[in-house]
Protein backbone atom coordinates (compact mmCIF):
# COMPACT_ATOMS: atom_id res chain seq x y z
CA UNK A 1 0.00 0.00 0.00
CA UNK A 2 1.30 3.71 -0.80
CA UNK A 3 0.13 6.21 1.29
CA UNK A 4 1.13 9.95 0.49
CA UNK A 5 2.98 10.87 3.56
CA UNK A 6 1.95 13.91 6.11
CA UNK A 7 4.16 16.67 6.16
CA UNK A 8 5.34 16.69 9.88
CA UNK A 9 8.16 20.30 9.02
CA UNK A 10 5.63 22.35 10.94
CA UNK A 11 5.67 19.98 13.70
CA UNK A 12 9.69 19.86 14.21
CA UNK A 13 9.75 24.09 14.27
CA UNK A 14 10.20 25.35 17.79
CA UNK A 15 7.23 25.32 20.18
CA UNK A 16 6.15 28.89 19.24
CA UNK A 17 5.84 28.18 15.66
CA UNK A 18 5.03 24.80 16.05
CA UNK A 19 1.87 23.07 14.81
CA UNK A 20 0.38 19.95 16.25
CA UNK A 21 0.72 16.65 14.43
CA UNK A 22 -1.84 16.89 11.49
CA UNK A 23 -5.24 15.11 11.99
CA UNK A 24 -4.41 12.30 9.89
CA UNK A 25 -2.48 10.92 12.80
CA UNK A 26 -5.19 10.48 14.45
CA UNK A 27 -7.79 9.17 12.26
CA UNK A 28 -6.31 7.58 9.30
CA UNK A 29 -6.01 4.03 9.54
CA UNK A 30 -2.59 4.24 6.86
CA UNK A 31 -0.71 6.65 9.85
CA UNK A 32 -2.17 4.43 12.15
CA UNK A 33 -0.09 1.41 10.47
CA UNK A 34 3.17 3.54 9.95
CA UNK A 35 3.04 4.32 13.74
CA UNK A 36 2.72 1.13 15.13
CA UNK A 37 5.86 0.26 13.20
CA UNK A 38 7.39 3.71 13.73
CA UNK A 39 6.28 4.69 17.39
CA UNK A 40 5.19 1.18 18.83
CA UNK A 41 7.18 -2.05 17.40
CA UNK A 42 10.45 -0.34 16.82
CA UNK A 43 10.71 0.85 20.56
CA UNK A 44 10.28 -0.10 23.85
CA UNK A 45 6.29 0.06 24.49
CA UNK A 46 4.57 -0.56 27.59
CA UNK A 47 2.38 -3.99 27.42
CA UNK A 48 0.88 -4.92 30.75
CA UNK A 49 2.66 -5.05 34.30
CA UNK A 50 4.16 -7.63 36.06
CA UNK A 51 1.35 -7.94 38.16
CA UNK A 52 -0.95 -9.47 35.71
CA UNK A 53 0.59 -12.46 35.86
CA UNK A 54 1.42 -12.55 39.75
CA UNK A 55 1.89 -15.99 40.41
CA UNK A 56 4.13 -18.98 38.58
CA UNK A 57 2.33 -20.23 35.91
CA UNK A 58 -0.08 -17.60 35.54
CA UNK A 59 -0.56 -16.80 31.51
CA UNK A 60 -2.74 -13.69 29.96
CA UNK A 61 -2.91 -13.10 26.33
CA UNK A 62 -3.08 -9.90 25.32
CA UNK A 63 -3.54 -8.53 21.70
CA UNK A 64 -1.29 -5.28 21.13
CA UNK A 65 -2.20 -3.43 18.28
CA UNK A 66 -3.16 -6.48 16.42
CA UNK A 67 -0.55 -9.05 17.53
CA UNK A 68 -1.21 -11.75 19.38
CA UNK A 69 0.76 -11.71 22.77
CA UNK A 70 1.19 -14.04 25.70
CA UNK A 71 2.39 -12.61 28.74
CA UNK A 72 3.56 -15.65 31.02
CA UNK A 73 5.11 -16.13 34.25
CA UNK A 74 7.48 -19.35 34.15
CA UNK A 75 7.62 -21.92 36.72
CA UNK A 76 11.25 -20.10 37.26
CA UNK A 77 9.15 -16.62 38.34
CA UNK A 78 10.23 -14.88 35.18
CA UNK A 79 8.11 -13.07 33.13
CA UNK A 80 8.37 -13.54 29.98
CA UNK A 81 6.19 -12.58 26.67
CA UNK A 82 5.96 -14.78 23.68
CA UNK A 83 3.87 -14.68 20.37
CA UNK A 84 0.50 -16.67 21.08
CA UNK A 85 0.58 -18.74 18.78
CA UNK A 86 1.79 -22.45 17.93
CA UNK A 87 4.98 -23.16 15.96
CA UNK A 88 3.20 -26.24 13.98
CA UNK A 89 0.01 -24.39 12.42
CA UNK A 90 -0.01 -20.77 13.56
CA UNK A 91 -3.41 -21.79 15.99
CA UNK A 92 -3.91 -19.38 19.02
CA UNK A 93 -2.56 -21.08 22.21
CA UNK A 94 -3.70 -19.32 25.34
CA UNK A 95 -7.41 -17.41 24.45
CA UNK A 96 -8.05 -16.09 27.91
CA UNK A 97 -5.97 -15.14 31.14
CA UNK A 98 -5.56 -18.49 33.29
CA UNK A 99 -3.41 -21.26 35.12
CA UNK A 100 -0.55 -23.28 33.07
CA UNK A 101 -0.71 -26.24 35.28
CA UNK A 102 2.16 -28.20 33.30
CA UNK A 103 2.60 -27.07 29.65
CA UNK A 104 0.89 -25.46 26.92
CA UNK A 105 -0.76 -27.56 24.97
CA UNK A 106 -2.09 -26.17 21.35
CA UNK A 107 -5.85 -26.69 20.88
CA UNK A 108 -5.54 -28.13 17.51
CA UNK A 109 -2.57 -31.13 17.17
CA UNK A 110 -1.60 -30.93 20.76
CA UNK A 111 1.62 -29.80 20.26
CA UNK A 112 2.84 -28.50 24.06
CA UNK A 113 5.40 -25.91 25.27
CA UNK A 114 6.90 -25.55 28.58
CA UNK A 115 6.25 -22.09 30.90
CA UNK A 116 9.25 -21.26 29.39
CA UNK A 117 8.13 -21.66 25.96
CA UNK A 118 10.35 -24.94 24.69
CA UNK A 119 9.00 -27.44 22.20
CA UNK A 120 8.21 -30.52 24.61
CA UNK A 121 6.20 -32.63 22.90
CA UNK A 122 4.98 -33.36 19.20
CA UNK A 123 2.39 -36.12 19.51
CA UNK A 124 1.80 -38.37 16.31
CA UNK A 125 4.47 -35.65 14.04
CA UNK A 126 6.18 -38.79 12.46
CA UNK A 127 2.81 -40.72 12.09
CA UNK A 128 0.40 -42.41 14.44
CA UNK A 129 1.96 -42.73 17.96
CA UNK A 130 5.63 -41.74 16.33
CA UNK A 131 6.20 -38.25 18.27
CA UNK A 132 9.49 -37.79 16.81
CA UNK A 133 10.47 -36.68 13.04
CA UNK A 134 14.43 -36.28 11.88
CA UNK A 135 12.80 -33.06 10.30
CA UNK A 136 11.19 -31.76 13.48
CA UNK A 137 14.02 -30.00 15.50
CA UNK A 138 12.26 -29.39 19.02
CA UNK A 139 14.87 -26.97 20.05
CA UNK A 140 14.14 -24.76 16.86
CA UNK A 141 10.75 -24.39 17.31
CA UNK A 142 9.94 -22.71 20.91
CA UNK A 143 7.49 -19.98 21.25
CA UNK A 144 8.57 -17.32 19.46
CA UNK A 145 9.89 -14.52 22.36
CA UNK A 146 9.20 -10.60 22.32
CA UNK A 147 12.35 -8.97 23.82
CA UNK A 148 10.89 -7.57 26.83
CA UNK A 149 11.91 -5.93 29.72
CA UNK A 150 10.31 -5.12 33.53
CA UNK A 151 10.79 -1.69 35.25
CA UNK A 152 8.44 -0.13 37.85
CA UNK A 153 6.40 -3.15 37.20
CA UNK A 154 5.33 -2.41 33.51
CA UNK A 155 6.54 -5.16 31.24
CA UNK A 156 7.87 -3.17 28.07
CA UNK A 157 8.49 -4.95 24.95
CA UNK A 158 10.26 -4.41 21.84
CA UNK A 159 8.48 -5.45 18.75
CA UNK A 160 11.52 -5.55 16.34
CA UNK A 161 14.06 -6.95 18.40
CA UNK A 162 16.46 -3.87 17.12
CA UNK A 163 16.02 -1.26 19.70
CA UNK A 164 18.88 -0.06 21.81
CA UNK A 165 19.00 -2.05 25.14
CA UNK A 166 16.57 -1.03 27.30
CA UNK A 167 18.58 0.77 29.71
CA UNK A 168 20.21 2.60 27.29
CA UNK A 169 16.92 3.80 25.60
CA UNK A 170 15.33 4.50 29.06
CA UNK A 171 18.60 5.98 30.89
CA UNK A 172 17.06 9.49 31.17
CA UNK A 173 13.92 8.82 32.79
CA UNK A 174 15.46 6.29 34.98
CA UNK A 175 18.46 8.81 36.21
CA UNK A 176 15.48 11.08 36.74
CA UNK A 177 13.99 9.20 39.27
CA UNK A 178 16.64 6.93 40.71
CA UNK A 179 15.36 7.52 44.23
CA UNK A 180 12.60 5.60 43.69
CA UNK A 181 14.50 2.62 42.38
CA UNK A 182 12.65 0.53 45.42
CA UNK A 183 10.52 -2.32 45.56
CA UNK A 184 6.91 -1.20 43.94
CA UNK A 185 3.70 -3.10 45.62
CA UNK A 186 0.42 -3.40 43.24
CA UNK A 187 -2.69 -2.10 45.70
CA UNK A 188 -4.18 -5.32 43.90
CA UNK A 189 -7.80 -5.84 42.07
CA UNK A 190 -8.56 -2.70 44.33
CA UNK A 191 -6.09 -0.76 43.10
CA UNK A 192 -6.70 -1.39 39.34
CA UNK A 193 -9.09 0.92 36.70
CA UNK A 194 -9.76 0.12 33.46
CA UNK A 195 -11.16 2.34 31.20
CA UNK A 196 -11.61 2.26 27.74
CA UNK A 197 -12.08 5.64 25.58
CA UNK A 198 -12.71 6.57 22.00
CA UNK A 199 -9.60 8.08 21.33
CA UNK A 200 -6.15 7.85 19.64
CA UNK A 201 -3.67 6.51 21.95
CA UNK A 202 -1.55 10.12 21.54
CA UNK A 203 -4.03 12.17 22.47
CA UNK A 204 -3.91 10.41 25.94
CA UNK A 205 -0.14 10.87 26.10
CA UNK A 206 -0.42 14.94 25.10
CA UNK A 207 -3.04 15.54 27.96
CA UNK A 208 -1.10 13.63 30.39
CA UNK A 209 2.04 15.60 29.91
CA UNK A 210 1.06 19.01 30.51
CA UNK A 211 -0.50 20.90 33.56
CA UNK A 212 -2.09 23.83 31.03
CA UNK A 213 -6.08 22.46 31.76
CA UNK A 214 -5.85 21.11 34.94
CA UNK A 215 -8.18 24.34 36.60
CA UNK A 216 -10.25 23.66 33.80
CA UNK A 217 -10.10 20.01 34.19
CA UNK A 218 -10.25 19.22 37.34
CA UNK A 219 -11.47 22.06 39.23
CA UNK A 220 -11.38 19.99 42.73
CA UNK A 221 -7.46 20.34 42.61
CA UNK A 222 -7.51 24.03 42.60
CA UNK A 223 -7.91 24.10 46.50
CA UNK A 224 -4.26 22.60 46.70
CA UNK A 225 -2.18 22.44 43.71
CA UNK A 226 -2.76 25.40 41.64
CA UNK A 227 -1.57 25.93 38.08
CA UNK A 228 1.52 28.15 39.66
CA UNK A 229 2.61 25.15 41.66
CA UNK A 230 3.26 23.13 38.53
CA UNK A 231 6.61 23.06 36.56
CA UNK A 232 6.97 21.42 33.30
CA UNK A 233 9.02 18.81 32.41
CA UNK A 234 10.94 17.82 28.78
CA UNK A 235 13.84 15.75 27.99
CA UNK A 236 13.19 15.68 24.19
CA UNK A 237 13.55 12.31 22.58
CA UNK A 238 12.99 11.10 25.25
CA UNK A 239 10.16 12.25 27.66
CA UNK A 240 8.14 14.90 29.09
CA UNK A 241 5.15 15.62 31.77
CA UNK A 242 4.88 17.56 34.41
CA UNK A 243 5.44 18.21 38.13
CA UNK A 244 3.88 19.43 41.09
CA UNK A 245 5.13 20.78 44.60
CA UNK A 246 2.16 20.60 46.55
CA UNK A 247 1.31 16.98 46.12
CA UNK A 248 -0.81 16.53 49.52
CA UNK A 249 -1.19 12.86 50.78
CA UNK A 250 -4.28 11.09 51.05
CA UNK A 251 -5.03 9.77 54.73
CA UNK A 252 -7.48 7.35 56.58
CA UNK A 253 -10.21 8.45 58.91
CA UNK A 254 -7.33 8.70 61.53
CA UNK A 255 -4.89 10.97 59.52
CA UNK A 256 -3.26 7.92 58.92
CA UNK A 257 -1.45 8.36 54.78
CA UNK A 258 0.25 5.76 53.31
CA UNK A 259 4.04 4.66 54.44
CA UNK A 260 6.78 6.46 52.63
CA UNK A 261 9.23 4.97 50.27
CA UNK A 262 12.27 4.80 52.14
CA UNK A 263 15.43 6.68 51.66
CA UNK A 264 14.26 9.45 49.16
CA UNK A 265 15.10 12.98 49.82
CA UNK A 266 13.45 15.89 51.56
CA UNK A 267 12.70 17.39 47.49
CA UNK A 268 9.71 14.57 47.60
CA UNK A 269 8.01 15.53 50.87
CA UNK A 270 5.46 17.91 48.81
CA UNK A 271 6.58 16.83 45.20
CA UNK A 272 5.59 14.61 42.82
CA UNK A 273 6.01 14.19 39.28
CA UNK A 274 4.08 12.59 36.70
CA UNK A 275 5.90 11.46 33.42
CA UNK A 276 5.31 10.24 29.79
CA UNK A 277 8.06 7.40 29.62
CA UNK A 278 7.62 7.52 25.16
CA UNK A 279 5.56 5.74 23.50
CA UNK A 280 2.39 4.49 25.59
CA UNK A 281 3.35 4.80 29.25
CA UNK A 282 2.47 7.31 32.16
CA UNK A 283 4.11 7.15 35.01
CA UNK A 284 3.40 9.21 38.42
CA UNK A 285 5.68 8.90 41.97
CA UNK A 286 4.70 10.36 44.95
CA UNK A 287 6.33 10.33 48.64
CA UNK A 288 4.14 7.49 49.48
CA UNK A 289 2.62 5.97 45.99
CA UNK A 290 3.05 5.38 42.40
CA UNK A 291 1.25 4.26 39.45
CA UNK A 292 1.51 3.42 35.93
CA UNK A 293 -0.91 3.87 33.17
CA UNK A 294 -0.37 1.44 29.94
CA UNK A 295 -2.02 2.95 26.95
CA UNK A 296 -3.08 -0.03 24.48
CA UNK A 297 -4.42 0.80 20.86
CA UNK A 298 -7.04 -0.93 19.59
CA UNK A 299 -7.16 1.61 16.18
CA UNK A 300 -6.88 5.18 15.38
CA UNK A 301 -9.92 6.21 17.69
CA UNK A 302 -9.86 3.59 20.44
CA UNK A 303 -7.83 3.17 23.16
CA UNK A 304 -7.63 1.25 26.53
CA UNK A 305 -6.16 2.56 29.59
CA UNK A 306 -4.35 0.10 32.39
CA UNK A 307 -4.21 2.36 35.31
CA UNK A 308 -2.19 0.27 38.31
CA UNK A 309 -1.38 1.99 41.54
CA UNK A 310 1.50 0.63 43.76
CA UNK A 311 2.64 1.02 47.37
CA UNK A 312 5.45 1.13 48.91
CA UNK A 313 4.38 -1.80 51.19
CA UNK A 314 3.10 -5.41 50.50
CA UNK A 315 -0.09 -4.41 52.85
CA UNK A 316 -1.63 -1.18 53.35
CA UNK A 317 -4.85 -0.10 54.52
CA UNK A 318 -7.42 -1.47 52.26
CA UNK A 319 -10.12 1.43 52.86
CA UNK A 320 -7.09 3.60 52.14
CA UNK A 321 -6.64 2.09 48.81
CA UNK A 322 -10.01 2.31 47.88
CA UNK A 323 -10.22 5.96 48.67
CA UNK A 324 -7.28 6.43 46.85
CA UNK A 325 -8.28 4.58 43.69
CA UNK A 326 -11.67 6.76 43.76
CA UNK A 327 -9.80 9.92 43.77
CA UNK A 328 -7.51 9.17 40.88
CA UNK A 329 -10.38 8.00 39.41
CA UNK A 330 -11.95 10.92 39.44
CA UNK A 331 -9.27 12.29 38.21
CA UNK A 332 -8.91 10.23 35.15
CA UNK A 333 -12.48 10.15 34.18
CA UNK A 334 -12.57 13.89 34.08
CA UNK A 335 -10.05 13.54 31.13
CA UNK A 336 -12.04 11.45 28.85
CA UNK A 337 -14.50 14.12 27.42
CA UNK A 338 -10.78 16.26 26.89
CA UNK A 339 -9.47 13.29 25.13
CA UNK A 340 -12.35 12.44 23.27
CA UNK A 341 -13.51 15.54 22.26
CA UNK A 342 -10.30 16.05 20.78
CA UNK A 343 -10.61 13.12 18.52
CA UNK A 344 -13.52 14.14 16.87
CA UNK A 345 -11.89 17.33 16.76
CA UNK A 346 -9.97 15.68 14.34
CA UNK A 347 -12.28 15.29 11.66
CA UNK A 348 -12.55 19.23 11.68
CA UNK A 349 -10.40 19.08 8.23
CA UNK A 350 -9.33 23.00 8.41
CA UNK A 351 -7.81 21.85 11.74
CA UNK A 352 -3.68 22.24 11.04
CA UNK A 353 -3.04 20.45 14.12
CA UNK A 354 -3.18 23.43 16.41
CA UNK A 355 -0.61 26.33 17.85
CA UNK A 356 0.88 25.95 21.47
CA UNK A 357 1.10 27.86 24.36
CA UNK A 358 4.67 28.28 24.46
CA UNK A 359 4.32 28.44 28.03
CA UNK A 360 2.15 25.73 29.32
CA UNK A 361 2.41 23.21 26.11
CA UNK A 362 6.08 22.67 25.50
CA UNK A 363 5.69 18.74 27.15
CA UNK A 364 3.38 17.77 24.11
CA UNK A 365 5.03 19.88 21.54
CA UNK A 366 8.11 17.72 22.77
CA UNK A 367 5.93 14.46 22.80
CA UNK A 368 5.37 16.08 19.00
CA UNK A 369 8.52 16.62 18.00
CA UNK A 370 9.54 12.70 18.80
CA UNK A 371 6.80 11.18 17.38
CA UNK A 372 7.45 13.34 14.00
CA UNK A 373 11.36 12.79 14.35
CA UNK A 374 10.31 8.53 14.67
CA UNK A 375 8.30 8.64 11.55
CA UNK A 376 10.64 10.72 9.66
CA UNK A 377 13.38 8.25 10.47
CA UNK A 378 11.43 5.34 9.18
CA UNK A 379 10.58 6.78 6.05
CA UNK A 380 14.21 7.43 5.18
CA UNK A 381 14.85 3.66 6.49
CA UNK A 382 11.84 2.42 4.00
CA UNK A 383 13.06 4.81 1.36
CA UNK A 384 16.02 3.06 1.77
CA UNK A 385 15.76 -0.15 1.55
CA UNK A 386 13.40 0.65 -1.25
CA UNK B 1 -13.63 -51.50 25.20
CA UNK B 2 -16.62 -50.47 24.37
CA UNK B 3 -16.76 -48.89 28.03
CA UNK B 4 -13.81 -48.08 28.07
CA UNK B 5 -14.41 -45.82 25.00
CA UNK B 6 -17.60 -44.44 26.43
CA UNK B 7 -15.93 -43.67 29.44
CA UNK B 8 -13.54 -41.72 27.19
CA UNK B 9 -15.93 -40.46 25.24
CA UNK B 10 -17.38 -38.62 28.82
CA UNK B 11 -14.21 -37.63 29.88
CA UNK B 12 -13.43 -35.55 26.96
CA UNK B 13 -16.93 -34.29 27.04
CA UNK B 14 -16.44 -33.16 31.31
CA UNK B 15 -12.93 -31.57 30.02
CA UNK B 16 -11.66 -34.13 32.75
CA UNK B 17 -8.29 -34.42 31.99
CA UNK B 18 -6.98 -36.05 34.92
CA UNK B 19 -9.24 -38.95 33.60
CA UNK B 20 -8.09 -38.68 30.38
CA UNK B 21 -4.51 -39.78 31.68
CA UNK B 22 -5.50 -42.54 33.32
CA UNK B 23 -8.42 -44.31 30.75
CA UNK B 24 -5.59 -43.68 27.71
CA UNK B 25 -3.19 -45.72 29.26
CA UNK B 26 -5.53 -48.03 30.25
CA UNK B 27 -6.15 -48.15 26.87
CA UNK B 28 -3.07 -48.71 25.85
CA UNK B 29 -3.28 -52.03 27.69
CA UNK B 30 -6.42 -53.32 25.46
CA UNK B 31 -4.19 -53.18 22.03
CA UNK B 32 -1.69 -56.00 21.01
CA UNK B 33 -0.55 -53.42 18.29
CA UNK B 34 2.67 -51.23 19.50
CA UNK B 35 1.84 -48.47 17.29
CA UNK B 36 -1.96 -48.70 18.57
CA UNK B 37 -0.34 -48.77 22.26
CA UNK B 38 1.75 -45.85 21.74
CA UNK B 39 -1.03 -43.83 20.17
CA UNK B 40 -3.17 -44.09 23.34
CA UNK B 41 -0.14 -43.53 25.44
CA UNK B 42 0.61 -40.65 23.52
CA UNK B 43 -2.83 -39.02 24.51
CA UNK B 44 -2.22 -40.28 27.86
CA UNK B 45 1.33 -38.21 28.15
CA UNK B 46 0.28 -35.06 26.88
CA UNK B 47 -2.63 -35.11 29.05
CA UNK B 48 -0.39 -35.32 32.18
CA UNK B 49 2.14 -32.78 30.40
CA UNK B 50 -0.65 -30.33 30.27
CA UNK B 51 -1.78 -30.88 33.82
CA UNK B 52 1.72 -31.16 35.32
CA UNK B 53 0.52 -34.27 36.34
CA UNK B 54 3.51 -36.45 37.74
CA UNK B 55 2.28 -39.56 35.86
CA UNK B 56 4.14 -37.53 32.72
CA UNK B 57 7.26 -38.99 33.90
CA UNK B 58 6.53 -42.57 33.43
CA UNK B 59 4.82 -41.72 30.31
CA UNK B 60 7.35 -40.18 28.63
CA UNK B 61 9.61 -43.08 30.09
CA UNK B 62 7.99 -45.44 27.90
CA UNK B 63 7.67 -43.76 24.77
CA UNK B 64 10.78 -43.03 24.83
CA UNK B 65 11.73 -46.64 25.45
CA UNK B 66 9.98 -47.35 22.51
CA UNK B 67 11.39 -44.75 20.51
CA UNK B 68 8.61 -43.07 19.94
CA UNK B 69 9.65 -39.86 22.35
CA UNK B 70 12.77 -37.52 22.67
Amino acid sequence: MTIAPTDLDSVRRPVAQANGLPNAHYIDPAVFAEEREALLFSQWAGLAVAADVPENGDAKPITFLGMPLLLLRGRDGAVRVFQNICRHRGMILVEEARKIEGAIRCPYHSWCYGSDGRLVSTPHVGGPGHNTHEAIDRSTLGLIEVRSHIWRDVVWINVSGDAPEFEDAMSDVMTRWAEFEKPLYHGGADSTITMEVQTNWKLAVENFCESYHLPWVHPGLNSYSRLEDHYNIEEPGAYSGQGTLVYRQVTNENGDPFPDFEGISDKWDTAAEYIAAYPNVLLGVHRDQAFAIVLLPEGPGKTVEHIHLYYSQPKTDSGLRQRNTQLWKTVFEEDIFVVEGMQRGRYASGFDGGRFSPAMDSPTHCFHDWVASKIQTHRSLSDAAE
Amino acid sequence: MKALDDMLLAAHEAGDRPALVGLYAQAAETVNDMDAACFYLTHAYVFALELGDRRATALHARLKAEGREA
